[in-house]
């Protein structure tokens, strides 16, 4: 990262290499279409590439890169709550299936798994369990306290459970939802 | 289900690759490669903190300053000895938290509303315990005149805080300007006990104290705003195909 902010191509090439995947596997886990989080991830790295300054040499790098995609994420919901009101608007009818939500082709297994939690239980299971966080590290991710974070992991396993009992796919799947 | 066998459904997954095609890695390393530069990374928190302390007690000096020290010169030792380190304090660590409100991926301590509760408490409290004259002479008119003192004061020395932290990045703009205005109100208040010699109680703790929620709720209710307008533009980037 360092290297990366003294312009050096070869280490954003690795950066990028490096976290993209797991970017966009967090994208991806949020209900976001294979289309919507490429698009998610390329403004991501653009948003990255801007602020690269913000990170400072010594800190933890997985927040910092998260924290912003984050923030990108909820950037893209919000526009695309806009777009779908304002079509309303005009069109007078359910704009569903023109405003590209990005529910839509989602196909993953994180997701399915994931699908009966709210977003914020989701991102951080998912930054906890999947990306590898420490529970420090999802606090910074996500702008709170580890209690807050360490409680949010509590209800969605307890969710989780409750879903998946219900459900009776529990047998030899691994808890994943059909 | 059990907790062990979600964490192991979880734990496959994570070992599973996550492929992602080269073409769109790509794209992303060509669209900054023309604006990769070296880029000198944001000073450490504590500096930056205390210039934005160095901020809040410059305008306040200065607004007492051009309107007089009457609050100070009356004040007993003991008021003197509590009102302003207990200002300083607050001022520290709402000067902390804005720092790390400006930079992704920092720890936080507070969330902006704990801070702006935790600051109107402190302030009500020690006013409390220093101020017992009850009387409430003039209470609305004089209140109006700190009141709007003190938010007057607030404006300059959120600008002030915003220009040493322009090179920051907010991920949640409106938390970041309840902070700063939360900062900013304590300079307000700074101003008001250097200046106002009005030491009635409720004018004291309903007028003054008052000014940092509402400079906190002002700064919020601008970066939600502007968060609206910016949004309402559709500015979108994209990487290009």
């Amino acid at each position: 990262m360092a290297r990366y902010q003294e312009g050096d191509f070869a280490a954003a090439t690795v950066l990028i290499e490096g976290i993209s995947p797991q970017l966009h596997r967090f994208f991806v886990a949020q209900f976001a279409s294979r289309t919507d989080a490429d698009d998610l991830l390329q403004e991501t790295w653009l948003r990255i590439h801007r602020v690269r300054h913000t990170y400072r040499p010594g800190e933890p790098v997985l927040p910092w890169f998260y924290a912003i995609a984050r923030h990108v994420r909820v950037d893209h919901y919000r526009k695309t709550m806009r777009t779908r009101a304002h079509e309303q608007r005009l069109e007078g009818i359910s704009a569903a299936a023109a405003t590209a939500s990005g529910k839509s082709g989602q196909a993953d297994d994180l997701g399915d798994l994931l699908a009966p939690l709210p977003e914020s239980q989701r991102e951080v299971v998912e930054m906890l369990k999947v990306a590898g966080m420490s529970l420090e590290e999802v606090a910074r991710a996500t702008s709170s306290s580890v209690g807050s974070v360490k409680q949010k992991v509590h209800r969605a396993y307890r969710k989780l459970r409750e879903t998946m009992n219900a459900m009776g796919s529990g047998k030899g799947q691994g808890g994943r939802q059909s | 289900m059990t907790d062990r066998e979600i964490d192991e459904a979880l734990e496959r997954i994570a070992q599973t690759p996550h492929e992602l095609e080269s073409a769109l890695l790509g794209r992303i390393a060509d669209s900054i490669k023309s604006s990769l530069r070296p880029v000198r990374p944001l000073l450490p928190t504590w500096i930056l903190a205390c210039g934005l302390a160095l901020i809040c007690v410059a305008v306040a000096l200065a607004g007492a300053a051009r309107a007089g020290f009457y609050g100070i010169e009356k004040m007993g030792l003991l008021q003197r000895a509590l009102i302003f380190p207990m200002l300083g304090i607050l001022v520290w660590v709402a000067g902390t938290e804005f720092v790390n409100e400006m930079i992704p991926g920092s720890r936080r301590r507070l969330s902006p509303g704990a801070l702006l509760a935790m600051a109107s408490v402190v302030l009500v409290g020690v006013f409390a315990l220093l101020f017992r004259d009850y009387r409430t002479e003039h209470f609305i008119s004089a209140g109006i005149v700190c009141l709007l003192t003190g938010l007057l004061h607030a404006v300059p020395a959120a600008l002030l805080c915003w220009l040493v932290l322009r090179r920051g990045f907010a991920v949640n703009s409106v938390h970041a300007a309840l902070v700063a205005g939360t900062l900013a109100g304590m300079a307000g208040v700074g101003v008001l006990e250097l200046h106002c010699a009005n030491f009635q109680a409720l004018h004291v703790l309903v007028w003054h104290t008052a000014v940092v929620p509402l400079s906190g709720a002002a700064g919020a209710l601008v970066a939600w705003a502007l968060r609206l307008r910016i949004g309402s533009s559709g500015r979108e980037r994209r990487v290009p195909q």
